[in-house]
């Protein structure tokens, strides 16, 4: 066993002994996954958990770093990428992924990747062109 | 400021640009003769093309702390760097097919599933799937 091996099994042993954190937090990242174009409340996410919304934030960010509405919103981003590449509209992106309006959806894009919904499907279809 | 390029040193640039695009599945995307037969020599993700690229330096033959550095850390197992993966488990075993060396096998850590690979050229790299 490598020096790094034996790291990582030590520090498991230390920062992820809580099965139940754990379970709780895997859980709620998989529901973002599978529910991320509907409006996700941190109350609805800890009633799926039975947990206080309180601590399920804490837990959350404890084992992944950031807010489940951070991830969430990455995830948003992260699809949106992923529709406009293959040609979906924006306001069509905007509406499947679940945004109010395509100029909320721009703004939060724009802040998130730097440059706007439109750009980035022409700069996504000049590159497949090449 | 964008990330656009990082670096990983390997000790044969023909070695490693075979590896990364036959075993690996990246994409090569610059490769520019910078003299002395050393390439400005990049691979990007095949799905995000226009994401950041890898630069594949032969810094370890031309720098001896940089090879010094690097095969301290290949003696203790620890990776230069990651890769993110959608299923560590299915990643291993395609590789293992393909002849990749692990020193670590698929294992859960938390909130991720690791495991860690030779890639020849004098690296250890992590695969990293999120859980």
């Amino acid at each position: 066993m490598t020096y790094y091996h034996q790291e990582i099994t030590r520090i498991e042993k230390i920062c992820y002994s809580n099965k139940r954190h754990l379970e709780t937090v895997i859980g709620i990242r998989h529901y973002i996954n599978n529910n991320f174009d509907k409006e996700l409340s941190l109350c609805l996410l800890s009633n799926i958990k039975f947990t206080s919304k309180f601590h399920l934030l804490r837990l959350f960010k404890r084992y992944y770093g950031q807010t489940p509405k951070q991830y969430h919103i990455d995830r948003r981003i992260q699809q949106a990428k992923l529709l406009l590449s293959k040609g979906t509209t924006v306001t069509e992106t905007c509406y499947d992924l679940g945004f109010d309006s395509p100029s909320s959806f721009s703004t939060l894009f724009k802040s998130r990747v730097g440059i706007t919904p439109t750009e980035f499907q022409k700069r996504a279809t000049f590159t497949k062109s090449l | 400021m964008k990330v656009k390029v990082i670096s990983i040193p390997v000790l044969d640039q023909e070695k490693a640009l075979q590896f990364y695009t036959e075993k690996l599945g990246f994409v090569k995307k610059i490769d520019l003769p910078v003299g002395g037969g050393n390439r400005w020599l990049t691979v990007v993700s095949k799905d995000e093309q226009d994401g950041p690229e890898i630069l594949l330096e032969p810094a370890p033959n031309h720098f001896e702390p940089a090879k010094v550095y690097q095969k301290a850390l290949f003696d203790a197992g620890i990776p230069w760097t990651q890769f993110n993966v959608d299923d560590t488990q299915q990643e291993y075993e395609r590789m293992l097919n393909l002849g990749v060396e692990f020193s670590v096998t698929p294992t859960e850590m938390g909130t991720v599933k690791v495991a860690v690979f030779n890639d020849n050229c004098g690296n250890n790299i992590q695969l990293v799937q999120m859980l």
